[in-house]
């Protein structure tokens, strides 16, 4: 299996920071895969996203998105990948429909492939009969699922989502996790962060544990819970590698 | 260009659903120009075109005073009042009356003052011909016409109505020299030299005219002709509490991260935010200017005066709009938030609208206040309007006008720019 997003020995340094948020990185996920991304707070997460879609510069090391690199080719990468930030990235004011229509025109596509994209990612979410309103009124859990369709609208090969099920019912979550196993099997690489390892455990084919900006372990859950002593569930693993202290 | 026009369709669809945001961006101006252009209708006025109330106590009574006191009355300047409750003023009543400010001014006419002019006539129409043909006598003082005026009346005011009345005395004089000299040509050699004095003086005299065409003017620095493109222009650049708002809450909210995460979409957005609020600001000058044309008239004040290269108004409109947008599209990139970019927006506004003249015509400002006003872009765009209202300017008039808004919108573009390309806008 060929590598959806490949990361070598980055490393990432803010200013007046005492340690650095990546401390030479080592990552790989698969194509096709549904990666989790899992780290306690602060374990650079976030920074590794944020490398990856081109936002933020790395100090040193190199990371690449199905070969391009995302340091240099970020026009090329943003074309080929579908983020979904934690914060919802729309305009309150506007309709949802309002909303898809916008982005997708931004993406360069038509009104027609807008609409029919829109419409079946609206009706698979349970967003068809809100398609009208505005996302400002919209409750947290459509809100997140509306966030999600804004990302897809361009079929991107890579959907890299930063914590897509954070205070959402129940129902919400369960219906964004079927749908990302869905998106998975068409042949689509999904990267994902969330502290809810259970979740992680459920849907994920592999994950990766980082902690303080280093890679601390990666395999599927079912191999990293059967060669981690006294370990039973993902949680387990978690602990066992990033430890009980409470993070800030 | 999709791109584009799709940030244009967004950014009216956001526009028309907040409405106060119109209602701020059209309706206040609106009321300003009317507000500020009846207020200030009446000090704008000058003494020739107010008609002010004058006081009259004429105690001789003759061809020559009739002539004075019909010649204040034809000027348009002065509503001649002689008489109060069907009684001649009296000159005590007339002191009485400017010493309470009942009224500005008052003119007493002295008996003789009419021979005290035929008098001066007839000595130099004497001397001049050197011979004692007309009679003539000692000039006296006692026979001076006497002005008296409302001890709050301001100088120039006194100035004006003294030049007004001695010019008429000196029309008066002139006209009994000409006859004078006309009569006395005729008698002494008719047949041999006869010469028309009035024809040849009635060349003489001033006719005031537009630069530019041969047109009589018409038209005058009223304040409906200030007021109108003044506070159009402060509302244009009120442009900037919408745009540095919509910015910062983009921001804020994160829809600002889906553009940056879209591939070359943040230049497309950024010019066509910019293309929608220059439309949106030149929407405004239009409106403001269709107040001034038809709305002040029936308020009672002057239509407003496009000149004859009305069209040429757009072209200032369009770069005063670009130079507004660029200002609020700089404050919104340079500040964090909206409470550091709100008020500071407003108040610059004020102050470069004060500095620009749009409060007060900068031509009253000190000579070292005239320059600083240069620094103001609305000092550009208002004098650019001028230039086309009140100068009948064309477009290579106005060229440095927008030339210096063209480079003080580039410039602001430029700032913004690096400033949104340092901003980190990245998944929390």
């Amino acid at each position: 299996m060929s590598l959806a997003i490949e990361i070598k020995e980055l490393y990432k340094e803010y200013p007046d920071a005492e340690t650095p948020a990546l401390d030479h990185l080592n990552l790989e996920v698969k194509e096709h895969n549904i990666t989790g991304l899992l780290g306690p707070n602060g374990a650079g997460k976030s920074t590794t996203i944020n490398i990856l879609c081109g936002l933020l510069q790395a100090s040193s090391g190199h990371a690449a998105i199905l070969g391009h690199n995302a340091q240099t080719q970020t026009a090329a990468i943003r074309g080929i990948i579908g983020v979904v930030p934690q914060q919802i990235a729309l305009f309150p004011n506007l309709t949802a429909q309002e909303n898809f229509d916008y982005i997708g025109q931004l993406y360069g596509l038509s009104k027609t492939s807008i609409r029919k994209k829109s419409n079946e990612l609206l009706e698979r979410l349970g967003l068809e009969k809100h398609a009208g309103k505005r996302i400002g009124r919209y409750s947290g859990g459509m809100k997140r699922r509306a966030n999600i369709i804004a990302s897809l609208l361009h079929e991107p090969e890579i959907l890299i989502l930063d914590e897509p099920t954070a205070g959402v019912d129940v129902q919400s979550r369960a219906m964004i996790l079927d749908f990302l196993k869905e998106y998975n099997q068409r042949k689509k690489t999904v990267l994902y962060t969330s502290h809810l390892l259970e979740e992680a455990e459920r849907i994920c084919h592999d994950v990766v544990i980082i902690d303080s900006g280093k890679f601390i372990a990666s395999g599927t859950p079912k191999h990293l819970i059967d060669t981690t002593e006294d370990c039973t569930s993902l949680e387990e693993v978690f602990l066992y590698h990033t430890g009980h202290t409470v993070r800030d | 260009m999709k791109k584009i026009w799709a940030t244009i369709v967004k950014e009216w669809t956001l526009t028309r659903r907040d409405v106060a945001g119109i209602m701020l961006l059209f309706l206040m101006p609106a009321l300003l120009i009317v507000v500020m252009a009846m207020v200030q209708d009446a000090p704008f006025k000058d003494y020739q075109e107010r008609s002010f109330e004058l006081l009259i106590v004429d105690n001789d009574n003759t061809n020559i005073t009739q002539q004075i006191k019909n010649g204040l009355a034809s000027s348009g300047n002065f509503h001649i009042i002689d008489t109060i409750d069907n009684r001649q003023v009296s000159e005590i009543q007339l002191k009485n009356l400017l010493q309470n400010g009942d009224y500005k001014v008052g003119i007493v006419i002295p008996k003789g003052a009419s021979a005290e002019i035929v008098n001066a006539a007839n000595t130099v129409a004497n001397n001049v011909t050197q011979s004692n043909g007309l009679p003539t006598r000692t000039a006296r003082d006692s026979n001076k016409i006497r002005m008296y005026f409302d001890p709050v009346s301001k100088p120039t005011f006194r100035m004006s109505v003294s030049f007004a009345l001695d010019k008429l005395i000196t029309v008066s004089s002139t006209g009994i020299l000409v006859d004078r000299f006309t009569k006395m040509n005729n008698t002494e050699d008719s047949e041999t030299r006869s010469v028309d004095f009035k024809t040849i003086f009635s060349s003489i005299g001033i006719e005031e005219r537009m630069l530019g065409e041969e047109i009589v003017s018409n038209s005058h620095a009223n304040s409906v002709q200030h007021n109108v493109p003044a506070w159009a222009i402060f509302g244009m650049f009120f442009i900037v509490i919408p745009i540095c708002s919509h910015l910062i809450r983009e921001r804020q909210e994160g829809s600002a991260l889906r553009i940056e995460l879209i591939p070359n979409a943040r230049k497309m957005v950024a010019l066509g935010k910019i293309l929608f609020y220059t439309i949106v600001c030149t929407m405004q000058f239009v409106v403001m200017f269709c107040v001034g044309l038809w709305l002040l008239p029936l308020l009672g004040l002057p239509a407003l005066h496009l000149g004859p290269n009305a069209w040429v108004l757009l072209v200032a409109a369009i770069s005063i709009a670009i130079a507004a947008t660029s200002y609020g599209y700089f404050i919104g990139s340079v500040f964090r938030t909206a409470n550091q970019a709100m008020p500071f927006g407003a108040i610059s506004v004020v102050i470069l609208s004060a500095l620009g003249g749009i409060w007060v015509p900068v031509d009253i400002f000190s000579p070292a206040l005239q320059k600083l006003a240069m620094l103001s872009p609305l000092y550009w765009g208002l004098d650019s309007i001028n230039t086309v209202t009140l100068r009948n300017g064309g477009v290579a008039d106005i060229a440095p006008n927008v030339t210096v808004l063209m480079v003080f919108s580039a410039t602001l573009w430029g700032i913004s720019t690096v400033k949104n390309k340092k901003r980190q806008i990245s998944i929390q």
